[in-house]
């Protein structure tokens, strides 16, 4: 185990060296004007489009450019990103904890309710649970999380004004930035607590409740697909039919028996959504103006920013092979069958 | 197919693909283009000003930002979803089943390359990546589908060379290499056969993630320009809307529900298709 | 206390209604689009960072109220001019008397030390697409520090040292020879930080030994990026880059008296909906609204919108390229006048461009995009700028004059083999989209076999093609940098402006009018060059003018003593907060 998790690990850095080198090689396309564009904004700088080109050394080949980079990194330097307005490692710092934020908040309920709702629906195949659990699933699996999430805005921010976009109102934003604020988790919703500010905690929770509400309708339906699928599965095997037979209880038998052997591919799969949010829901992120890391990635992309895409998904690359790391080393433990090489 | 048509959610899906298939195709005669209009896909402005018009006998579902005619944007953007659908997918499958089956089938440092090939772009989130590669060789419809493709083809090839690992050490393909068939032949004749059906079920219900991921560049600004009839074009289009106006919030319902009932329903469709198509395929599904 | 509780209860019912019309009586925040790059008064050279560097920071002279001539002194003691002796009967000298009593936000005493060490790093940083040529120009006589390939330029500082000097309480300023607009560049741009503050906090201290260390940083480098320290009437509270948003804090020494806000709050918001959401709320006070978005803010209910506010800026523009650059250029078709494209000096034929220039709706544009506000350009030089001729002739909508031209155009060969182009603006621009589709229409009704394709493109691809000078029709506008007609001249018609270049456009007769114009200091002489120079350029046609546009400022109606600066940053949505506070509403302001 531990030398397949080390073997494992190993790859780490194959994975972020290849993620960086295909990013450069997507570079390859832009001309030198055009990655200039992100420091020439104004037709008052048109005539010294030249100069700066030449001061970010953006006419050098890229495989040059990209070497500068990697000797930045060697330094522990991710370069500083335009669109945050700030080195990449402050702003990781900045938007990881929105991101992580959110990612909580949205997580236990789809983890919850996909599972409760996913097995019932295939114990009860067919009923009226079961078409009703599908419904959703199905619609929300259909959904697009833009058009989800401008329908919540206009009915809940646009009609009811109950829930703004952003991640927090005025006053709060004053409080947190005020000299009294611990700053403790970096999580806003837990240090305003720590710090006894009701006012405050409902005002991040506030804005918290639309974009937690799209990525919770959206990322259920997988999760209750998997679940009641691979449920039905297992409750179509030979062991709960002679369990059954044998005159066990179903509940039993489904809790027991199938419930844990069914639980292998939801576990995979949700540890794998975990992390996915993690590296930041781009649209809905960007939908609802929350400054997390998907949005600030997608805007990075958008903007030819490098260094931000590149500390972006750097990020969520690494995230996503740890993932799947632990998503394996789960797989072992609720699953004996297999072995770890 | 008997089974396909007896499931009413089944059913449901393929009657909304039928009537968006019907309505590609008689897009010209639906929504007529203006005379002299070079390209059919530019939706026609009725005036400058900015804001929407709610639907009318003239425009029956009114126009969105800059007046945009929203019916004709909807009728020719079914169009628009069934080329990039149908675009990604069957590239992306194609690529998919090239480097997977590669992979599974002669394994060692192939498949190491490509598996960390894959690794790598499966690294990235999709969109990001998406952006970039449009943001890079410059935003338009057909980039975006290629942007699109090329973040999707690893789950293919991921899947198939799964299946292929496990096929390969089936009884008939030992048999067949004792037979003295040769690699090509193995692979196409008694591998790849037996492990496309996940890779249908598994296409025809990426159909719609696809259409949504490539609407959602739209909705980024990357995808199809303004003006063109793209329903994550016009849905972005109704950004600015959403709030209502003064005294009605909902006085611009239009501009953002009816493209978002389109590509939901769109979407919606491939999915109960493909549900019912991996109901019928694959085999562990049956009950 | 208790006798007393039915009467504060009686008070407060009163008041209440009053008190809670006005959300956050003493903060003040406005939305913008724009987001700041940089709090460093050296290196900023956009709107976003200019606003709030105009709150904390304060030039040697100022504007008086909306006027764009007339100027008062801030940390100067007296504007000088002629009359009063401190410029120079040649107008190469000025002495500029500083200020006394003057602090900084750090306690620290303002000197004439100060304003001559923040004139020459304004100069000597001169970063690569900064503003430092606006001092450098008029005061050393060339660009830029460095040369063509980006070697420093070793006499820089003495040069610089040589153009500025103290001499007991002024400042005294050399020019090589004499440029008519300084004092409105120093009034926008001279800026005064502090020296000793500057070089504790590891900037440059202002000596000829560590000059060249600080010359084109990296923008986060300098000391002054994120941090601030000048005599304004706002100190920065805090710059918070991850939610787009500086907050400015009252400073209470201030030398005027100090603010009546407390404090104010620029923050960057991109959607629109969410601006009008705050601002209906009452969460914001001052938001920015495009043309485009009239509608939506106009009528609503504690919201003030006050139109027709003039501006310094000449927006949209239509440029023609006369010698594009064909080399995989993928918007002229075949590259060839046979109908399926245009040749690369297509433009640089007189009747091509008044074909266009007669094609253009200016009437039906300013009616319906612009609900008829503002009025048709006669000039590059804005209708606020002293030098714009009202009685210039103009084009306008003229299809048979059109087709006269188009008909003589290239010996007759356009009007029998037709073309085929492609105009771009940049994407999200709706004014410009609007333009480049009447000309489409126009142009294309005059000829079956006239083409014209409108592509939207994205900033960077716009970039890459103007400056390969690629883009046949390029659709752009001019801010101005200071309140002077050379700096609409200049850019729009000398061979040497940003536009010209980019063109290859060039007539000598403007080059020399404007380069004698910028050296005169005589008004009546200036105005008599620029009248000529808009002559030539009605003539010339290098470009289409629209209109000198007017704006709306959105705000509630309990923001009160805003006044117009029509050159200050932003301008109507920016706002300079000294003036500002909140009352409530007169009733009658209400609708």
């Amino acid at each position: 185990m531990g030398r397949f998790i080390l073997k494992r690990l190993a790859l780490l850095p194959f994975v972020l060296f290849g993620v960086t080198a295909l990013l450069f090689c997507v570079l390859q396309f832009l001309s030198p004007e055009m990655r200039a564009a992100l420091y020439v904004k104004d037709p008052r700088q048109l005539s010294s489009l030249e100069a700066v080109i030449d001061k970010y050394g953006l006419r050098k080949p890229v495989y040059v450019q990209y070497g500068v980079w990697l000797k930045q990194l060697a330094h522990g330097q991710l370069g500083y990103s335009e669109t945050a307005k700030m080195p990449v490692v402050d702003a990781i710092k900045e938007f990881f904890p929105a991101t992580f934020e959110l990612t909580c908040v949205s997580f236990l309920p789809i983890l919850l309710l996909g599972v409760y709702f996913g097995t019932l629906s295939a114990v009860y195949k067919d009923k009226l649970l079961d078409q009703l659990t599908r419904f959703i699933a199905i619609t929300g699996y259909s959904l697009p999380s833009f058009v989800l999430g401008l329908l919540l805005l206009m009915l809940f921010y646009g009609k009811f004004h109950w829930f703004p976009p952003g991640r927090y109102g005025l006053d709060t934003d004053l409080l947190v930035h005020g000299d009294s604020f611990r700053h403790v988790t970096g999580l806003l919703t837990l240090d305003t607590l720590l710090n006894g500010d009701w006012a405050a905690f409902l005002d991040v929770l506030k804005h918290l409740v639309l974009p937690a509400a799209t990525l919770i309708y959206i990322e259920l339906a997988l999760l209750l697909r998997i679940t009641r699928s691979s449920m039905l599965e297992e409750l179509g095997k030979d062991y709960v039919r002679t369990a059954k037979a044998k005159g066990l209880p179903g509940s039993m038998v489904v809790r027991k028996h199938a419930l844990r052997n069914a639980m292998i591919p939801v576990v995979t799969l949700s540890s794998l959504l975990f992390i996915m949010l993690l590296g930041g829901v781009v649209i809905t992120e960007t939908v609802f103006d929350f400054p997390g890391i998907g949005r600030w990635g997608v805007e990075a992309a958008q903007q030819l920013d490098i260094p931000g895409v590149l500390g972006s998904t750097l990020l969520a690359a690494g995230l996503f092979v740890l993932a799947n790391l632990a998503s394996d080393v789960l797989y072992a433990f609720v699953d004996p069958r297999i072995r770890l090489e | 197919m008997k089974k396909l048509l007896s499931n009413p959610s089944s059913l449901a899906g393929l009657a909304l693909i039928v009537f968006f298939a019907a309505v590609a195709v008689a897009a010209p005669f639906l929504a007529r283009p203006p005379k002299g209009a070079r390209n059919p896909y530019l939706i026609p402005q009725d005036g400058y000003s900015s804001e929407p018009a709610r639907p009318s006998a003239k425009h029956w579902f009114g126009t969105t930002e800059s007046q945009y005619d929203l019916y004709y944007g909807m009728v020719w953007g079914t169009r628009t979803a069934f080329e990039v659908a149908l675009f990604v997918v069957v590239t992306s499958l194609f690529i998919g089943i090239l480097l997977g089956g590669a992979a599974g089938f002669y394994g060692g440092w192939i498949d190491e390359i490509l598996m960390r090939g894959t690794d790598v772009v499966l690294a990235f989130p999709d969109l990001v990546l998406a952006v970039v590669i449009v943001s890079v060789t410059r935003p338009g419809l057909f980039n975006a589908m290629i942007s699109v493709m090329l973040v999707s083809w690893p789950s293919y090839a991921r899947l198939l060379r799964g299946d292929v690992l496990s096929i390969k050490e089936r009884d008939f393909v030992a048999a067949a290499r004792a037979l003295g068939a040769s690699d090509a032949r193995i692979l196409f004749r008694h591998i790849i056969p037996n492990c496309v059906y996940p890779l249908l079920v598994l296409a025809s219900l990426s159909m719609g993630r696809i259409v949504i991921t490539a609407a959602a560049l739209s909705y980024l600004g990357l995808g199809a320009p303004v003006g063109y009839a793209d329903w994550g074009q016009l849905i972005s289009l109704s950004r600015n809307w959403i709030m209502g106006g003064s005294g009605n919030s909902f006085q611009y319902w239009h501009t953002l529900l009816i493209p978002g009932a389109a590509i939901f329903l769109f979407v919606l469709g491939w999915n109960l298709l493909g549900d019912a198509v991996r109901d019928v395929l694959d085999p562990r599904q049956r009950s | 206390m208790r006798p007393l509780y039915p009467l504060v209860c009686l008070l407060m019912a009163f008041s209440r209604p009053a008190l809670a019309q006005v959300k956050n009586p003493d903060t003040m925040t406005e939305l913008t689009i724009a987001d700041a790059d940089t709090l460093d008064a050296a290196w900023q050279y956009d709107t976003g960072s200019a606003e709030a560097i105009l709150n904390i920071y304060e030039p040697l002279f100022w504007f008086k109220g909306s006027s764009l001539t007339k100027l008062v002194p801030l940390l100067a003691s007296k504007v000088p001019s002629r009359a009063n002796g401190l410029i120079s009967r040649d107008g190469r000298v000025y002495t500029i008397p500083i200020r006394k009593a003057v602090h900084f936000q750090d306690g620290s005493l303002m000197t004439p030390e100060d304003v001559r060490y923040s004139l020459m790093r304004f100069m000597l940083q001169d970063r690569d697409g900064g503003p430092a040529s606006l001092l450098l120009q008029p005061l050393v006589g060339y660009n830029s520090t460095r040369d063509a390939s980006g070697k420093l330029k070793p006499n820089a500082y003495r040069d610089a040292a040589r153009a500025v000097q103290v001499k007991g309480d002024a400042v005294v300023l050399r020019l090589p020879k004499p440029y008519a607009p300084l004092l409105s560049i120093l009034a926008q741009w001279g800026l005064v930080v502090s020296r000793s503050w500057a070089a504790q906090h590891g900037d440059w201290d202002g000596s000829e030994a560590t000059w060249q260390k600080f010359n084109n940083p990296e923008k986060q480098a300098t000391a002054f990026y994120e941090q601030a320290d000048g005599t304004g009437p706002f100190k920065l509270e805090r710059w918070d880059r991850a939610n787009h948003e500086i907050v400015l804090e009252r400073f209470d020494d201030y030398w005027r008296g100090p603010a009546k806000l407390k404090r104010a709050i620029i923050k960057s918001v991109p959607e629109f909906g969410t601006r009008k959401l705050l601002l209906q709320a009452g969460d914001a006070d001052v938001i920015y609204a495009s043309e485009l978005q009239y509608k939506e803010v106009a009528g609503l209910p504690g919201v003030r919108i006050i139109e027709n506010q003039s501006s310094v800026e000449m927006n949209p523009v239509v440029y023609f390229t006369f010698k594009i650059n064909p080399v995989g250029n993928p918007y002229i078709g075949s590259g060839r006048l046979d109908g399926d494209g245009i040749p690369p000096d297509f433009f640089s034929d007189k009747n091509v461009r008044l074909g266009f220039a007669d094609s253009m709706d200016y009437a039906g544009f300013i009616r319906d995009v612009l609900r008829g506000h503002g009025t048709q350009a006669t000039g590059c030089i804005p209708v606020t700028l002293p030098g714009h001729n009202p009685r210039q002739k103009t084009f306008h909508l003229d299809l048979a004059a059109a087709k006269e031209h188009f008909q003589k155009a290239w010996d007759g060969k356009v009007w029998k083999e037709g073309f085929r182009f492609t105009i771009l603006y940049n994407q999200g621009n709706n004014e410009r989209e609007v333009i480049a589709e009447i000309l489409k229409r126009n142009v294309e009704g005059l000829n079956p076999k006239f083409h014209v394709d409108v592509r939207p493109v994205e900033w960077p691809q716009f970039l890459d093609g103007y400056n390969a000078s690629k883009l046949p029709i390029f659709t752009m506008g001019w801010h101005a940098d200071y309140p002077d007609p050379h700096d609409f001249a200049f850019p729009n018609m000398h061979s040497q402006g940003s536009y010209p270049l980019a063109q290859h456009y060039s007539n000598p007769k403007a080059d020399r009018l404007i380069d004698e114009a910028i050296a005169s200091t005589k008004a009546a002489r200036r105005r008599k060059l620029y009248f000529e120079l808009q002559r030539i350029e009605h003539e010339d046609c290098p470009h289409l003018l629209i209109v000198d546009a007017v704006h709306f400022r959105t705000q509630r109606d309990w923001v009160r003593g805003w006044t117009n600066m029509p050159i200050f940053p932003d301008d109507p949505y920016g706002s300079y907060f000294y003036q500002l506070w909140k009352a409530p509403a007169a009733k009658r302001e209400r609708r």
